[in-house]
């Protein structure tokens, strides 16, 4: 194991910074949201507050950290204060297994005389084998936030948000277990990582047998899979309880749903719990469908490596990182952004309608898909000559 | 007799010994309560002690048979907390109750 | 060992304290909410077995489906705390807590006598990737298994709608 005090220094450091990322990455977010609404729908937004509404984030804050306490009287006071962060914890638990960027290699160095390392980081919380079936897991726990804070809101409003929640989210976490097994199949691991390597080579596949390569593409999960992509995007939209699926907080029909009896910072917490989401649905489109943290021609993790040749090996391989990083980290913003850009285009579905589409086209849809890839990938990769 | 050594030295009797404290607490939840749904709840506690004492002689064995005996019970119990579900609201839809003693006799 | 053993007894408690408010807590939605975290230690516990798979499974459709229904039919029902949420009788009562006891002594007592008599793991044993030799064996030594889950499910499923969907029956209408 060799896992000394520099190590477990550095790892726990590691899982609050990624923490706090998430947490952070929030008021940036509601920034964009509302500044990138008002461009949408050609207004101005907030503007007043510092340069171009920028410290509008910190009015905010103040406003949330300082509104007056509540607990509505007829409810269960420990499952209202629990809902906002349990809340939290399944989009924290989440992100915090992804991988941001290559490993860092730490070569021995000496320091307080004597001999640590070498060390081996990983550029993410922590890293579990099974990836994907953990993110699953841990995303299905996000129900329980909203079932509690309608249940012990004791508020009609609340219990029908979080009511429709539930459902909303056991119907579409199928489609989207669906949509992944056909990267799985692909890929043939349940590792981030492994997928993330596999996509940063030119497009390759077995056709019959015979190895057809072409060099000015990269091997993305999205010229395989166009439709799991489809199907894992919007999934993650209900997931996410955001518009266009946000029946549990519509504010037309339910007041603001589960969160109605939240104020000040439990009302925030929500807030950075579905952000949180969204990082991690991001997160998961970029690594399935989009490269991860490597773009083919441009960043490899060996071409990223060759710039910083004349370093030292420590040093070149935390550069390498920091760059492969800020290419996962511009493809997130993008996916961020289509977020925002959905939420402000495309109008809230009916719940029957919702119902209908997680079960009657986006079910049999990743079914198809499922199977299709299975038999393809059969048929392709037999070796037919031998 | 039990020494502070067979405590600390986990293996495969500890986790069969919680198993049995879990499934016994399930046995006392069938057993005692009143309520429909609690009473399956108690089912589920049994149904999961069993599946750790799986997984605890998969490891101490080496082989991945009792893996696949946790998937299959995992599946049969999700397929009977659904049939069981659905009772019970077709149950609370008439009685508008779901304790045991209103639904003992049967009359309708 | 040491780390192994503050892992298990770490556990052990969360699991028997979780398992031990289920069961006597009035309100049963209180009785749900602790099952959910007894099933989630479960799932850490499945994970320090070594089983990630089967852990990641229970997470997805214990913890994630089947009691999200459980609590979800339980709001519905919209039950405050039982008065009487145990059955009458001390006598009977103090009998079946007994028979459970005796029971899951009398598992510990069989575990514990059968450990000398159990083969020792094949060298090798369970290697790290457990997920892929459980697929082979699901599609394989119990392929038939298996797909007669898929019949069961698909009967249970069916089932479940026409139960929802009665109307009538044998007690006739109130």
């Amino acid at each position: 194991m060799g896992a000394d005090v520099f190590e477990i220094g550095v790892n726990f450091v590691k899982l609050i910074l990624v923490f706090l990322m998430m947490v952070q990455v929030v008021p940036l977010l509601v920034w964009v949201e509302r500044r990138g609404s008002a461009y949408i729908q050609n207004r101005l937004g907030p503007n007043r507050v510092g340069p171009l509404g920028l410290m509008q984030l910190l009015a905010d804050a103040v406003k949330f950290l300082t509104k007056e306490e509540f607990v509505p009287g007829r409810g269960y006071p420990f499952i209202y204060y629990a809902a906002p962060v349990v809340a939290m914890i399944p989009a924290a638990l989440a992100f915090a297994s992804l991988p941001l960027s290559v490993p860092v290699n730490v070569e021995a160095f000496e320091m307080l005389g004597r001999t640590w390392g070498p060390y081996i980081f990983k550029f993410q919380g922590y890293e579990i084998g099974i990836g994907i079936v953990f993110v699953l897991g841990v995303s299905s726990l996000a129900a329980y936030a909203l079932l509690l804070a309608g249940y012990g809101s004791s508020n009609k409003y609340a219990l029908y948000g979080a009511l429709r929640a539930s459902a909303q989210t056991i119907s579409y976490e199928l489609a989207m277990g669906l949509s992944i097994v056909g990267v799985i199949l692909l890929f043939n691991t349940f590792s981030f990582a492994e997928i993330v390597t596999a996509q940063s080579a030119p497009l390759n596949f077995m056709f019959l047998g015979n190895k057809v390569e072409i060099a000015w593409l990269p091997n993305w999960g999205i010229f395989y899979q166009p439709l799991g992509a489809v199907i894992l995007f919007a999934a993650m939209f209900a997931e996410a309880n955001r518009l266009p699926f946000d029946l549990p907080e519509a504010e037309g029909e339910l007041v603001a749903g589960y969160h109605t009896e939240y104020a000040g910072f439990k009302f925030n917490m929500f807030f950075i719990g579905e952000y949180g989401h969204m990082l991690v649905a991001s997160g998961l489109m970029v690594i399935f469908f989009f490269g991860g943290y490597t773009f083919y021609p441009f960043f490899t993790p060996e071409s990223v490596a060759g710039w910083f040749a004349g370093m030292s090996a420590t040093k070149a391989s935390l550069l390498t990182a920091l760059v492969l990083h800020a290419v996962m980290l511009a493809k997130i913003v993008l996916f961020l952004w289509i977020f925002i850009w959905v939420r402000w285009t495309l109008p809230r579905f009916r719940y029957d309608q919702l119902m209908d589409l997680g079960w009657r086209t986006m079910l049999p849809w990743a079914l198809a898909n499922t199977i299709l890839t299975a038999i393809v990938i059969l048929i392709m990769r037999h070796p037919w000559g031998a | 007799m039990v020494t502070t050594e067979a405590l600390l030295d986990i293996g495969l009797v500890h986790w069969i010994a919680l198993s049995g404290i879990i499934f016994s607490f399930g046995m006392i939840a069938v057993l005692m309560r009143k309520n429909v749904i609690v009473m399956m709840m108690g089912i589920e506690l049994m149904l999961n002690a069993v599946n750790l004492s799986f997984i605890a002689f998969a490891k101490e064995s080496g082989t991945l048979n009792g893996h696949v005996m946790v998937f299959f019970v995992m599946t049969i119990a999700a397929a009977e907390a659904g049939v069981g579900l659905a009772l019970a609201v077709a149950i609370y839809k008439k009685f508008h109750e779901v304790n045991i003693r209103f639904f003992e006799h049967l009359r309708g | 060992m040491l780390a192994e053993a503050i892992a298990f007894y770490t556990l052990a408690f969360f699991l028997v304290f979780f398992a031990y408010r289920v069961i006597t807590v009035p309100n049963p939605l209180h009785s749900a909410l602790y099952l959910v975290l007894m099933m989630i230690g479960l799932a850490a516990a499945f994970f320090n077995l070594g089983a990630q798979f089967i852990a990641g499974v229970q997470l997805i459709v214990y913890a994630g489906a089947v009691m999200v229904l459980f609590v979800m039919v339980l709001m519905l029902f919209d039950l405050r705390s039982e008065l009487r949420a145990f059955s009458r009788g001390l006598v009977s009562g103090a009998l079946k807590v007994m028979s459970a006891a005796l029971l899951a002594g009398i598992a510990l007592g069989a575990a514990n006598s059968s450990v000398a008599i159990l083969q020792p793991p094949a060298d090798g044993a369970v290697s790290a990737d457990v997920t892929k030799q459980l697929g082979v064996l699901l599609y394989t030594k119990y392929l038939f298994a298996f797909e007669i889950l898929g019949v069961l499910l698909l009967v249970v499923a069916v089932g479940v709608v026409a139960v929802s969907r009665m109307k009538g029956g044998t007690h006739g209408h109130h």
